[in-house]
């Protein structure tokens, strides 16, 4: 098998196994609340494949350590040992571990570290025995040889699945010279034989000084399929001492030509998705096979059936865009599911009694999008538990129940995703939060603040610091991030606070990454896209109404506040554009957090852009989200306010 | 090769099928049930092109099995393919088939 191959079957087995570690970590959590017997075969059966996989793809470490716990599991599911909150514990930081070990594969690092070392040692203490050395030294043993004793012992199913011992002999005889044994101990009598069972065995003696990964290579394939020892001859043993570098450094071989390999990412498509784009095409080319009949010969009289045919023609080529789109679609459920365990471990850290409501998993978001609110989201919920919700005698003498609330929400609204964070607990504590934003200079005084205003002080980037988390008993860690993060994706975060009642914070994203709604505006020759979620509104200005302030900087007076304005022309430095405040239009748009009054010469009209990667095509502009093309063919840049209000602010400064 | 009792009942023969993989098997595997009653089984394994392990491991046991009830084992002709192929698996002694030549 090539590498290339090979690392695209690693990819995929790195997928399963993690959506595999998630199932783990699930049903183990539910087996802690009391669930039932089935889980622990679920759990098992995860573990076993990630096993098979490891073993399969080159990842001995993994395979040896999912063997521990999987012993354990086994025993489990056998009866002998009852499921214990210890082994739900020890079996949690194993999946732990084994997330861990992915990561490092990922990155090219030995897997092992000290955290999985001592977990597979508890595992094999759990068991009753000693933890047995580790995998490649033990397994292994020396590593260069001039002759091998193979021990190969296939199961009854291997034949069935395709794999024939005589293609893995015959691979082996082209290493060198083979003295093949037969082992017939184990044939059943004629009639109760079913062809398709193997029940022969060899032992193989080679005798050529080859590596042992390469022996081991032949049989990548059918690890989980047979029996397999690999030995050196007994008087062909070379070298034995130091064998613990040369492993290293082969895995470090093979994980440097892992690592070579691009990396590429991949979404999985439920079959209902593609039959109904299927569907939508066939219809597609029916439309335009109606439409070809105008082509020859156009007769008037048909004049309604051809607008019959466009309007059928938008209609499917809409729904097959939405269709396409609704590819990188995927439920939110697998950022959720992260949440029970961690809100597990942090309550139990915290001494607090947290339950954990989710609504809405099967709501779908862009997988980009998806990948990215994991983060931010995990902020939130930390802040939630940390400074959020009470303490359980606090909240007992509040005359609430002891068990806190932490709800998370997703669902459609509009043509956005809203997902809530909420809370049943103190609230903002708003004292503390004024006091602090005087402290840092952000405010003189809390006075006529509204309970919005004190809410967005949080978000403010002075406002968070690490002492901050210790000396406020309100919530502010590192807020400013979480809102970055999410106006990276195009989205917003809100916060609503009741003193006592709670807080819920609001994230509003954006369906997807790849089609936005904006306006069409024209600076001399060229034609910028903005973002219809960033518009606040558009105004035209009055000669007199524009001050110029020391430095340069222009502002205007926008519904009691002055907003700087940002002239696009000298931004982008386009020809041909109008100068005369008066002439122009203002488009105020809100990003960062801040207002600002863009300067185009007019709005040519709203419309849905498709966004082209400029740093895929071109490279990173700042103030520039992307590229569209549009109808006539041009190309036109997607303002990214975000950026252009950094911009500048970096002006200002500089 | 052990040669023919001379029963009453005549000799069966058996042809191996050009692709003489898995999905021959339980074809072949009837016709070699049927033969354990002979007195004497001659296979011809002449046609062979194609062959994998459970046609040996099936030719193997039918051998073993038939010798074990007196029954002669022969063969009529075998191909290169599964000369190699019996030789690859370390079962040329088993089948009493003529060792390897190098195609």
């Amino acid at each position: 098998m090539s590498n290339a191959g090979l690392a695209q079957f690693q990819q995929v087995f790195v997928e399963e196994s993690l959506e595999g570690l998630d199932t783990m970590e699930s049903s183990l959590l539910a087996l802690d609340e009391g669930g039932d017997g089935e889980l622990v075969h679920t759990i098992f059966r995860a573990a076993h494949s990630i096993k098979g996989g490891a073993a399969t793809f080159g990842f001995p470490e993994m395979a040896s350590f999912t063997h521990e716990a999987e012993s354990l599991l086994d025993e489990v599911r056998g009866g002998k040992r009852a499921i214990d909150k210890p082994i739900v514990e020890l079996l949690l930081r194993s999946v732990d571990c084994l997330r861990g070990m992915f990561d490092r594969a990922k990155a090219g690092e030995p897997l092992n570290d000290a955290v999985s070392d001592g977990v597979r040692g508890e595992l094999a203490a759990m068991m009753g025995r000693a933890a047995p050395a580790e995998a490649g030294p033990a397994r292994r043993g020396s590593d260069q040889a001039d002759g091998w004793i193979i021990r190969f012992q296939p199961h009854a199913g291997m034949l069935a699945g395709g794999n024939d011992p005589l293609r893995l002999i015959r691979e082996l005889a082209a290493m060198g010279e083979l003295a093949v044994e037969a082992d017939l101990s184990r044939l059943p009598s004629l009639d109760k034989l079913d062809p398709s069972e193997c029940h022969l065995g060899w032992t193989i003696e080679l005798k050529a000084a080859v590596k042992r990964e390469d022996i081991a290579a032949v049989f990548d394939w059918v690890e989980d399929e047979c029996d397999l020892a690999i030995e050196p001859r007994p008087s062909a043993v070379v070298t034995p001492a130091a064998p613990a570098p040369a492993n290293i450094t082969e895995a470090a071989t093979a994980r440097g030509s892992r690592e070579a390999s691009p990396e590429s990412s991949s979404v999985r498509v439920a079959i209902d998705k593609i039959d109904s784009m299927i569907n939508l095409v066939g219809e597609l080319v029916i439309t335009q096979a109606m439409l070809d009949t105008f082509r020859e010969e156009f007769d008037p009289a048909k004049l309604p059936l051809l607008q019959q045919g466009l309007t059928q023609l938008a209609r499917h080529a809409r729904e097959l865009q939405e269709s396409v789109m609704g590819i990188r679609m995927l439920p939110i459920a697998s950022v959720f599911n992260r949440f029970p365990r961690l809100v597990r471990d942090l309550s139990q850290k915290l001494g607090k009694q947290v339950k954990l409501d989710l609504h809405g998993e099967q709501t779908e978001l862009d997988k980009t999008v998806l990948e990215k609110i994991g983060d931010p989201m995990v902020h939130l919920v930390r802040n939630a538990i940390d400074h959020g919700l009470e303490m359980p005698d606090k909240r007992r003498a509040a005359g609430k129940h002891e068990t806190g609330t932490l709800k998370l929400d997703a669902y459609h609204r509009g043509g956005n995703i809203v997902v809530e964070v909420s809370d049943d607990g103190a609230g903002l504590n708003r004292e503390a939060i004024v006091g602090k934003a005087i402290e840092r200079g952000l405010i003189r005084s809390g006075e006529g603040l509204s309970d919005e205003a004190v809410g967005e002080l949080i978000f403010q980037p002075g406002f968070s610091t690490a002492a901050v988390t210790t000396d406020l008993s309100g919530r502010g860690v590192g807020m400013d991030v979480v809102r970055r993060n999410v106006s990276d994706l195009g989205g917003t975060v809100t916060i609503r606070s009741k003193p006592g009642q709670g807080s819920v914070f609001t994230i509003t994203l954006p369906l997807t990454l790849a089609i936005i709604d904006g306006l069409t505006a024209a600076v001399g020759e060229e034609r910028y896209i903005v973002p219809l979620i960033s518009i606040i509104e558009s105004v035209q200005l009055k000669p007199d109404s524009l001050k110029t302030v020391a430095g340069g900087g222009e502002l205007f007076r926008f519904r009691g506040e002055y907003l700087p304005v940002l002239r696009l022309h000298e931004l982008f430095g386009c020809v041909g554009a109008k100068r005369a405040i008066e002439d122009g239009l203002i488009i105020v748009v809100e990003g960062d957090g801040a207002r600002v009054g863009l300067f185009v010469d007019g709005l040519v009209g709203q419309q849905q852009a498709v966004v082209k990667s400029l740093e895929a095509n071109y490279r990173r502009v700042q103030g520039v989200s992307g590229a569209t093309i549009l109808a006539d063919g041009s190309v036109a840049l997607i303002a990214d306010i975000g950026g252009l209000v950094r911009l500048h602010g970096q002006r200002k400064a500089a | 090769m052990g040669s023919k009792r001379g029963r009453n009942e005549k000799a069966v023969e058996i042809g191996l099928p050009a692709d003489c993989r898995m999905a021959a098997q339980t074809a072949l595997l009837a016709e070699l049930l049927g033969a354990l009653d002979a007195p004497a089984t001659q296979i011809d394994g002449s046609a062979v092109e194609r062959v994998d392990t459970a046609a040996l491991q099936l030719l193997t046991l039918f051998r073993r099995e038939a010798l074990s009830r007196g029954c002669a084992v022969s063969w009529r002709d075998a191909s290169g393919t599964l000369c190699e192929a019996a030789d690859t698996l370390g079962l040329v002694k088993a089948l009493d088939l003529p060792a390897a030549v190098p195609a």
